[in-house]
């Protein structure tokens, strides 16, 4: 595990398996030479992903000359080796190993989830005795309260002990071990807190029998009666890929579909358990039309009449500058090529999908599309990386998981952000700043690089330096990327959100190229790469640039009179959602698609159009890496929902435009196809530091990022998932002496207000913060009436 | 000699008045008729008619929602839903049984571990009205209360054999 | 006088004489029948494409309802597959009550035959004696397996339950008075095999009333005797079976010339006629259920001197006991799987037949190894003997098509699966 992944071609052995001659790289297990080659040995503790255990010992063979049976998954292979799997002696090995394992196992078949898809049931059907001799009394062991997403049933464990390999090597969090020994042996939380990972529900699948099991899918659905489909995960940018398992057109759940270069055999609880948003009791079931204060359902027909009435009128009356289009990062190619195309259609190109970005200046010069700087395999292989503003494991926890393997590996992985968040993995270093000392610090690693590379400093590079030199912790990070030999600088979601972002991202980039490294950009939504080469910005149109329009952040500051809300909750999605809500509320004209109603939409709203969500729709999305996966709908929408890339090619034609003519939603990827060089990465930002001035923050900061659970409508509806410890994050954290200052005690209430919105939260003194920070989460309902994420703002004790 | 005898028989209808003999004894005989529905055939204990749901003496349902019956029946008659009751056990929120699919089989009861869905003695039972054919959970456990008796007394008739 | 050819005459397939969904479409020159063209198809449900969708043992309950006279000798042709397949041998007790079985759904099925085709040539006294005979062996049925017809009652590995100790009495009712309560239940008051014996002693002189009214009688004579005669190379071109062969004066008998269960421990004869007529056939099968009484005879004496188990222990294959199943884990286990997957065939291919009633009826079954039939193939007789239909009747009269229809012992259920 710790061992470096050594690349070159290793010294393969032969051995003989069941009579066949097989080939294996010397030092690996028996059971990795067999698996390949197609020869089952029944296992339970051995799983490919996990360091080895050979607790279960279920795989035993036989091997010659070996005066016992041994495990396979334990027996190095040797050159010459034979070993039988099915021979007598294994056979009553493998039999003798099986009934030891049920003994204690309760007869729990029929109540157990895992009934059917058990690997205890069909190795007992395969190797075990048809009749038990064990007449004692079996052992009962008590449950332990895991969190809301995984149930236990801890009688049923048969100690092969993948859920503590797990959390310990994958998750990070050795929140499970086994205690006591012999038949008291139990697997337990050392803590009773739970367990806590974002990836806890691998656990689930790893178990082999029903310990471990979905808390959301409890009870809900057979492992037989289920339909399995391919799907994409459609929260982060790293576009996991899924299966997604429905019954009569409701989906029961969704497990990881292995992908190597993406998800490998994991995926993180948010993708795991959003599908319980699907079915929220807000789903919107009908199109809804604003009659004067009251709403009334509707036929489409009505619904799409008014919407073009709407729109031209606004059109009509003020210009199709007074259109606007705030789209959701996680809207699907499709979706948002079509959207940008109609509104350029009607000559306006205020489009945006950038709800949580507070910095545009660099629209003009930004690449392609925000790129990972390399593959996602890649990741694990650096040797150095300085991750910028991000708390890596609730952004993206994939990457983070990419992120760890390359820092257990000897990798130097470095943070530089606003907080010391709860990693998973040793740091190289973690360089707590203030945000508003972001740039500076930035340009003072630049410095050191310059410096270590014994180059001139970039131009304007002074501008940020603020007379300050380079300091040791400067020159380690520098030095760090320089000498890595793969290295990786990657900006995060607090770049984003800053108001400076565009001077970090230059300075990153930068950095990055002195250092010879990857820029990396986190970005949010899944699929912003692809929102930004299909035009859904207001600066470029599919493959080429074109005439541009307002961003988002210009949409808020100057309202425009008409909006179409794409799947976009202003309240919850956007960096500024006081004035966000002002701007929606300001608009006369409101055209919102959504597969929710919310009381908040109802009162700005003019036309609620009900669309699907992602089981129901086809679609293809862009990852971080730029990776199109499509993907196809599988359930059909509850009512009269519709996938929105049918209602937008409906809208086309009524509003008289051309080429909306789509049958099928491949035309519309084929024709986006044809548009856009997607094959080639883009290259990266080159330092322009010209007209870039450094943007001053002032006062008491209030910072804080959307939670891994707010992150988009559908998340937030995931019932399961906001009942866990992370979607409870209602606090304003100060550092103790910031509390100290304003006559703040740790857990008294205090009202927070930016500009003139104020909230009620609970303070929560973390040391780890920077004194002139506050770190308040965006995505919550109770901070939803505050102003931008990095912003002033004044704290008071009630 | 044959030929003779064959004419002579053929001659006075000898085997015609034989039959007729026949049919005539048999017009004085008991009657095989059971005359329905004052009467009834015999039925064995392991007689698969309508389907119940039982309880256990104590009036919980036995039914734990394992899906085994819903699995195995071959004409996928058995439509079943769950999730955990307020007391977090496993059971069933829809338990419909589609009498036009249902082959009567058995293998539902068989399947079933907890002796909840059995199959009863009736055998007369009809619809008026389209949907009625589909047998819902709150009838079900009806006809089981209704039956318990007679459904306890088959069963524990027919235990040494199963 | 206008110059009559010949013209079409539509059989069915709502007639009483055709035997369920038959339809002929008859080409008749006068009386005189030039061309018969069966239609089948309207009874198809698609049993063996059904299959191939079902894990093995699923599809038993649908084998009944194929040749729907012989319920149980078409399950045992398919399990007799499965166990071909798998390699198994039931328990003894288990093929002898397999046998019996057997034995008593050929009475069952002759029975119906034998009623049904005097009635069709019109002797209505035959079908009701047969038909109240029938209830006797239907009542065996319901008290095995607990139905009538549609036993599901021969798994892979022997069968469901073993034969039961008591059968079921009528119940008192105000329309019967003890006495007569009594002499109904005379014959019940003991187990299954007592009751069964009771059938198998008083069943021969049954016989000998149905021959009374038919064998010597010169109407069934007139109506049967050189009608449709098949010769014994053509009935063996022609793929005929069982008695349809046998009437032909072919000695073949599955049960003699690829013994399966018991039937080589078992003493009995094969009757074969010679003219290959309707009335040899009609003799053929009236042996048969002689024959049939003294295999019974013979099991039941068998079964009642060697108890024991009806199934394999195998519960790779064969689920537990229910009182095992509810308090031991592994048996917990195999019944789980066995009730949701099933189990899995080796990969290979297997047929087997049976010497049901009406002839030689088969299973082939082709195994991917999964838990379901990767292809199904169900051989029945009755469809080989309709399509010698048109053979058999050309140069008749109109009245003896239906004759032929009676002999033939069509039975839709299996000839359109």
């Amino acid at each position: 595990m710790n061992a470096r992944v050594d690349r070159s071609e290793p010294e393969m052995v032969t051995l003989e398996v069941d009579g066949v001659e097989l080939q294996a790289p010397k030092g690996s297990m028996l059971i990795q030479a067999t698996d390949p080659a197609g020869i089952d040995i029944p296992r339970f503790c051995y799983h490919r992903k996990l360091s080895i255990a050979a607790n279960c010992r279920m795989c035993l063979v036989e091997v010659e000359r070996a005066p016992k049976p041994l495990p396979a998954c334990a027996t190095p292979v040797a050159e010459g080796m034979k070993v039988w799997t099915r021979s007598k002696g294994a056979v009553a090995a493998q039999r003798g190993v099986m009934e030891f394992l049920l003994i204690n196992h309760p007869l729990d078949c029929p109540i157990c989830d895992q009934g059917g898809e058990c690997e205890l049931q069909d190795l007992s059907m395969g190797f075990g005795r048809s009749l038990s001799r064990f007449s004692e009394r079996k052992r009962v062991v008590k449950d332990e309260d895991l969190g809301p997403l995984v149930a236990t049933e801890m009688t049923r464990c048969i100690h092969c002990t993948r859920c503590v390999r797990f959390l310990d090597e994958i998750a990070g969090q050795y929140e499970l071990g086994g205690m006591y020994r012999g038949e008291h042996m139990e697997i337990s939380t050392f803590s009773g807190r739970g367990v806590r990972s974002e990836l806890s529900g691998n656990i689930i699948d790893l178990c082999p029998v029903g310990a471990l099991t979905s808390k959301p899918f409890r009870f809900r659905a057979r492992a037989w009666e289920m339909l399995s489909h391919p799907g994409i995960a459609p929260h982060d940018a790293i576009g996991s890929n899924l299966y997604i398992h429905q019954v009569q057109g409701t989906v029961k759940r969704v497990v990881p579909r292995d992908n190597e270069k993406i998800n490998e055999s994991w995926i993180a609880d948010r993708d795991r358990f959003s599908y319980e948003g699907v079915y929220s009791p807000d789903r919107l079931q009908r199109p809804l039309l604003r009659r004067g204060d009251t709403w009334e359902e509707v036929k489409w027909q009505d619904a799409l009449q008014a919407t073009v009435m709407g729109l031209q009128r606004t059109v009509g009356e003020y210009g199709t500058e007074q259109l606007g289009a705030w789209v959701s990062p996680s809207a699907t190619l499709e979706e948002m090529y079509l959207l940008g195309r109609l509104l350029r259609g009607l000559g306006c190109h205020n489009i945006d999908h950038r709800l949580r970005q507070a910095d545009f200046r660099d629209d003009t010069v930004a690449p392609a599309f925000p790129y990972l700087g390399l593959p996602l395999v890649d990741v694990e292989r650096l040797d150095a990386a300085l991750v910028i503003g991000s708390y890596t494991r609730w952004d993206l926890p994939l990457f983070n998981h990419r992120l760890r393997k390359a820092a257990l590996a000897g990798g130097k992985v470095m943070f530089l952000n606003p907080r010391a968040f709860d990693w998973n993995f040793p740091l190289a270093d973690e360089y707590v700043v203030s945000v508003r000392d972001f740039a500076v610090e930035l340009a003072l690693i630049v410095a050191a690089l310059a410096e270590y590379k014994a180059v001139a400093r970039p131009e304007r590079l002074d501008t940020w330096l603020a007379r300050r030199a380079p300091t040791a912790v400067h020159r380690r990070i520098a030095e760090r990327l320089a000498q890595g030999e793969r290295s990786g600088v990657f900006v995060g979601a607090l770049v984003e959100a800053h108001p400076a972002g565009a001077e970090l991202r230059a300075l990153a980039a930068l950095l990055a190229e002195l250092s010879g490294s990857g820029y990396g950009v986190l970005s949010q939504g899944a699929n912003s790469a692809g929102a930004w080469q299909v035009g859904a910005i207001p600066q470029r149109q599919p493959g080429h640039a074109g005439k541009s329009g307002l961003n988002l952040r210009q949409m808020i500051e100057e309202p425009r009179r008409g909006l179409i809300l794409f799947n976009v909750e202003p309240e919850f999605d956007c960096w500024d959602s006081a004035a966000a809500q002002q701007a929606v509320a300001a608009a006369e004209f409101v055209l919102v698609f959504s597969p929710y109603v919310t009381e908040a939409m109802r009162a700005y709203a003019d036309v609620i159009l009900p669309m699907a969500t992602f089981t129901e729709t086809a679609g293809t999305f862009v990852n971080a890496e730029g990776l199109w996966q499509s993907f196809s709908g599988l359930t059909k929408p509850p009512g009269e929902a519709r996938p929105a890339w049918r209602i937008l090619r409906v809208l086309g034609n009524q509003l008289g435009l051309e080429g909306f003519e789509y049958n099928a939603p491949n035309e519309i990827y084929s024709e986006i196809r044809e548009l856009i060089d997607h094959g080639t990465p883009p290259a990266l930002p080159k330092w322009q530091p010209a007209g870039l001035e450094p943007v001053k923050l002032d006062g008491l900061l209030r910072v804080g990022t959307t939670g891994i659970y707010a992150l988009d409508p559908l998340v937030r509806r995931a019932a399961a998932l906001q009942r866990t410890v992370q979607a409870d994050d209602a606090l304003a954290y100060l550092a103790p002496q910031t509390a100290a200052r304003l006559g703040i005690e740790g857990g008294a209430q205090v009202r927070v207000c930016q500009r003139s919105q104020a909230v009620q939260l609970r303070a929560h003194l973390d040391p780890d913060l920077p004194a002139d920070t506050v770190w308040i989460s965006a995505g919550l309902s109770a901070t939803a009436a505050l102003g931008p994420m990095i912003g002033q703002l004044t704290v008071e004790c009630l | 000699m044959q030929a003779i005898r064959d004419l002579f028989n053929s001659f006075l209808l000898i085997e015609l008045l034989q039959g007729l003999r026949l049919t005539g004894r048999h017009l004085f005989t008991r009657k095989y008729t059971v005359e329905y529905p004052e009467e009834r055939a015999p039925q064995s204990p392991r007689f698969r008619g309508l389907h119940a749901l039982r309880r256990y003496p104590n009036g919980e349902e036995r039914c734990i929602a394992c899906k085994l019956c819903e699995a195995v029946c071959p004409a996928l008659a058995i439509t079943i839903e769950a999730e955990p009751r307020a007391d977090g056990t496993r059971r069933t929120t829809r338990y419909d049984i589609d009498l036009f699919k249902c082959i009567y089989c058995g293998f539902c009861e068989e399947s079933c571990p907890v002796d909840s869905i059995v199959e009863t003695r009736i055998y007369e039972y009809h619809f008026e009205r389209r949907g009625e054919n589909i047998i819902h959970k709150q009838e079900l456990l009806a006809l089981g209360d209704q039956y318990e008796q007679q459904l306890a007394k088959d069963r524990a008739a027919d235990a040494p054999y199963r | 006088m206008p110059e009559i050819s010949s013209y079409t005459v539509n059989f069915g397939p709502q007639h009483p004489a055709a035997h369920g969904v038959l339809r002929l479409v008859l080409e008749m020159d006068g009386e005189v029948v030039r061309r018969v063209d069966p239609h089948i198809g309207l009874l198809h449900r698609a049993t063996e494409k059904l299959a191939e969708t079902k894990p093995f043992n699923q599809s038993i309950g649908y084998m009944d309802r194929l040749d729907y006279v012989s319920m149980m000798c078409n399950e045992h042709a398919y399990v007799l597959a499965i166990e071909k397949l798998l390699g198994l041998e039931p328990p003894l007790r288990a093929q002898y009550i397999r046998v019996l079985f057997d034995e008593l759904t050929r009475i069952l099925n002759h029975l119906l035959w034998l009623g049904a085709h005097a009635l069709d040539v019109g002797a209505m006294t035959v079908f009701l004696y047969c038909f109240a005979k029938r209830e006797d062996l239907m009542d065996c049925y319901e008290a095995v397996s607990g139905t009538r017809m549609h036993a599901t009652y021969y798994r892979p590995g022997g069968v469901y339950r073993d034969l039961p100790m008591r059968m079921p009495h009528y119940q008192p009712s105000p329309k019967r008075s003890q006495k007569d309560l009594e002499r109904l239940n005379r014959a019940r008051q003991g187990s299954m095999l007592d009751y069964i014996e009771h059938f198998a002693a008083e069943f021969p002189h049954c016989i000998d009333e149905y021959e009374t009214l038919l064998t010597d009688n010169r109407i069934w004579k007139q109506r049967l005797v050189d009608v449709a005669v098949v010769d014994p190379e053509r009935a063996l071109q022609l793929g005929f079976t069982g008695p349809m062969l046998r009437g032909s004066g072919v000695e073949w008998d599955l049960r003699k010339k690829q013994p399966y269960a018991v039937y080589d421990q078992l003493a009995f004869d094969i009757p074969v006629g010679t003219n290959g007529d309707c009335y040899d056939r009609y003799l053929v099968r009236v042996e048969e259920m002689r024959q049939s009484v003294r295999l019974i005879t013979q099991c039941v004496d068998w079964l009642r001197a060697n108890p024991g188990p009806v199934m394999v222990a195998d519960h790779k294959v064969a689920p537990p006991s229910r009182e095992e199943m509810k308090d031991d884990m592994e048996s917990l286990i195999h019944h789980f799987k066995l009730f949701t997957e099933g189990y899995c065939v080796p990969e290979g291919e297997a047929y087997a037949a049976v010497e049901a009633p009406k002839g030689e009826f088969g299973a082939y079954i082709v195994s991917d190894g999964a838990n379901k039939p990767y292809r199904l193939k169900l051989r029945a007789p009755g469809f080989a003997h309709l399509a010698a239909m048109d053979e058999m009747s050309r140069g008749h009269m109109l009245a003896d098509v239906v004759t032929i229809i009676g002999t033939l012992d069509v039975v839709f259920g299996e000839i359109d699966r």
